[in-house]
């Protein structure tokens, strides 16, 4: 149960809200590089955090990130022309750079310098691990680069994708924390998915249902770990990580490339899952990409020229009822991806979390949630930089490993945690 | 024409909620282990609660009969009016059972409500709260007190915990 005000509080992220600030506190996904491909390239609109954003490549090859709309009447600079290092407005010609400074105004005399005048908000956009991330916040805050393995990894070795979440962000990071979903939800997909199959772990997640959990607070944000009964006087540990404010790991299965999530708001009522697939030693192999890309795993099939799921609420995900009764899935909904989503956009735009009736194994969501609150008020009575913005909090791996039941996860499992650049990961 | 669950999903859907409550109280029983702890149980229990007990001590006394420990002792939790509660008779009642020690604390107690909570089939968990000085090994002899017993075991940075995580379990 959370009270409403401390909902609304974590829930809303438009600008000048409590948690709207601690958002622009951090570098966050906005785009995939493949969206901006090449100099001149078609103009992206996205809203991020409530605001309505336009994303170009100028002729150099320049990345810029501004206010959608032209300063002269209002138009979408969607529609504007990429070109000659500049996007010009196709309404009356008017032409902004990169920075959104205003360099044309045709009507008037060059001479005149009005167009210095005209400068629209912009924001700084990198590219880094074949994402383009964003920084919101005051510039002379601008933290160092994100350092999350997946984007430090050659390209060949790394995959991203996105869907659109037709849900608050919190609802859906939320279930990037709730270990205790997967034996249910995710049930069918353990042994079917390309992405998953086939690990020695599986086989503890099915045989103990009921997993003991231990959640330690770190400086980054939270570990989750969750111990099932092995063989030998063992235990089978997975370890989740989540970052602050919305970075989740999910723990490895054998030598598959490792995944997880970014949850990104777009408004109040949507929210952009980012998720990664990587190998840290080795490339991805034909096999893997071509899984998912074709939305195996925890990635989804797209509505063609979107990256809106083809399984989405329009069409009732596709439920799948025959399949739900044979054991198919669990719910009914094809795919890991939209399993979550799916229920996570039935809890309606905003969840209502004053009805919920959470239990002693939701603590990693308490804490989270406690985190962000504790996190956001010092940042914004106290000027506080919140957890999870310096880089060397981003350096945490997720881990699967089989323990002696008399060793501490803590130690047994802390070089398991650490990036290790050259290292495999911890699985099994 | 929209889908059933499209229309179901708007906000305007969302706020048709049913009011009704979805719940009954349930009955939780929060024990300190340590007199570090006992005195943030104590704070805590100043609060208004749906029906929580908490308790700040355990102590036993020589019995044989039903409800005692393989030691042929009968534990007793005291409550904070000063009373000797029965151990397995306040397990037997609860719906849930939350044990809180202090880092570096004696812990060991957990044991024997946690042999109580297995009895009686209820869930125990673990909270690990900080202490002035305490160290990393604080913590872990802390964590292995708890660790064998609890279903859910969280380490805390924060005393405030106590409280966040009993108001989101409703106690
Ligand atoms: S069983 Fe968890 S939401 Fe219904
Ligand atoms: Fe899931």
């Amino acid at each position: 149960m959370l009270r409403k005000e401390q909902n609304d509080y974590l829930c809303q992220t438009d600008p000048g809200t409590p948690m709207g600030n601690m958002f622009r506190a951090y570098w966050m996904p906005a785009l995939l590089s493949e969206e901006l491909p090449e100099p001149d390239c078609p103009p992206v609109r996205l809203k991020l955090l409530g605001e309505r954003l336009l994303a170009f490549r100028d002729s150099e090859g320049k990345l810029g990130l501004i206010d959608e709309f032209c300063a002269h009447r209002g138009v979408s600079l969607w529609f504007g022309r990429n070109e000659d290092c500049g996007l010009r407005c196709p309404y009356h010609g008017w032409k902004y750079d990169v920075t959104g400074q205003c360099t044309e105004v045709p009507s008037e005399p060059a001479e005149s310098g009005y167009a210095k005048k005209i400068k629209l908000k912009n924001y700084p956009l990198i590219e880094k691990g074949g994402v383009l991330w964003t920084y919101m916040g005051p510039p002379e805050k601008t933290p160092p680069e994100p350092m999350y393995e997946f984007c430090t990894v050659p390209l060949n070795q790394t995959f991203m994708s996105k869907r659109l979440q037709e849900c608050n962000w919190l609802q859906a990071m939320e279930g990037g924390i709730d270990s205790s979903h997967v034996s249910f939800l995710h049930r069918g997909d353990l042994s079917n998915d390309p992405l998953f199959k086939g690990s020695a772990g599986n086989k503890y997640n099915m045989q103990d249902l009921s997993p003991v959990f231990e959640v330690v607070e770190n400086d980054g944000g939270l570990l989750i770990g969750a111990r099932r009964n092995a063989e030998d006087d063992q235990y089978y540990w997975r370890i989740t990580p989540w970052v602050m404010p919305c970075y989740t790991g999910v723990p490895p299965r054998g030598d598959h490339p490792i995944h997880g999530h970014f949850w990104v708001p777009i408004d109040d009522e949507n929210c952009w899952a980012w998720s990664y697939d990587y190998h840290p030693t080795r490339p991805l192999s034909e096999n893997e990409v071509n899984a998912m890309k074709d939305g195996k795993g925890i990635h989804v099939k797209y509505v063609p020229g979107t990256y809106r799921p083809l399984a989405n609420k329009d069409n009732d995900y596709l439920m799948d009822r025959a399949g739900q009764k044979a054991g198919k899935t669990f719910s009914g909904v094809e795919g890991i991806g939209m399993q979550d989503a799916s229920l996570q956009e039935s809890m309606g735009p905003i969840c209502d979390r004053e009805k919920e009736n959470l239990v002693g194994t939701d603590n990693g969501i308490i804490m989270a949630r406690h985190r962000l609150l504790r996190a956001a008020r010092a940042l914004n009575e106290k000027g506080i930089t919140p957890p999870g913005v310096d880089p060397e909090h981003h350096k945490v791996r997720q881990a699967a490993l089989l323990l002696k039941r008399d060793v501490q996860y803590k130690d047994g499992a802390k070089e398991a945690l650490k990036v290790k650049p050259g290292v495999r990961q911890t699985s099994v | 024409m929209l889908s059933e669950s499209a229309r179901m999903t708007t906000a305007h859907e969302a706020s048709f909620r049913i009011q009704y409550p979805n719940s009954k109280p349930r009955a939780a029983r929060i024990i300190a282990l340590d007199p570090e702890s006992a005195a943030l149980v104590n704070e805590v229990s100043k609060q208004k609660w749906n029906g929580a007990k908490f308790f700040t001590s355990l102590s036993f006394t020589a019995d044989s009969g039903p409800g005692t420990t393989d030691q042929g002792m009968k534990a007793w939790l005291g409550d904070l009016a000063g009373r000797a509660m029965d151990l397995a008779g306040e397990v037997a009642e609860s719906d849930f059972v939350v044990v809180i020690t202090a880092a570096g604390e004696d812990g060991r107690a957990a044991s024997v409500i946690a042999a109580a909570c297995k009895a009686h089939n209820k869930s125990l968990i673990g909270l690990v709260v900080p202490k002035d000085g305490a160290s990393e090994e604080d913590v872990a002899t802390s964590l292995d007190h708890l660790r064998p017993h609890t279903r859910m075991l969280v380490v805390a940075s924060g005393r405030d915990y106590i409280e966040t995580m009993l108001t989101a379990l409703r106690a």
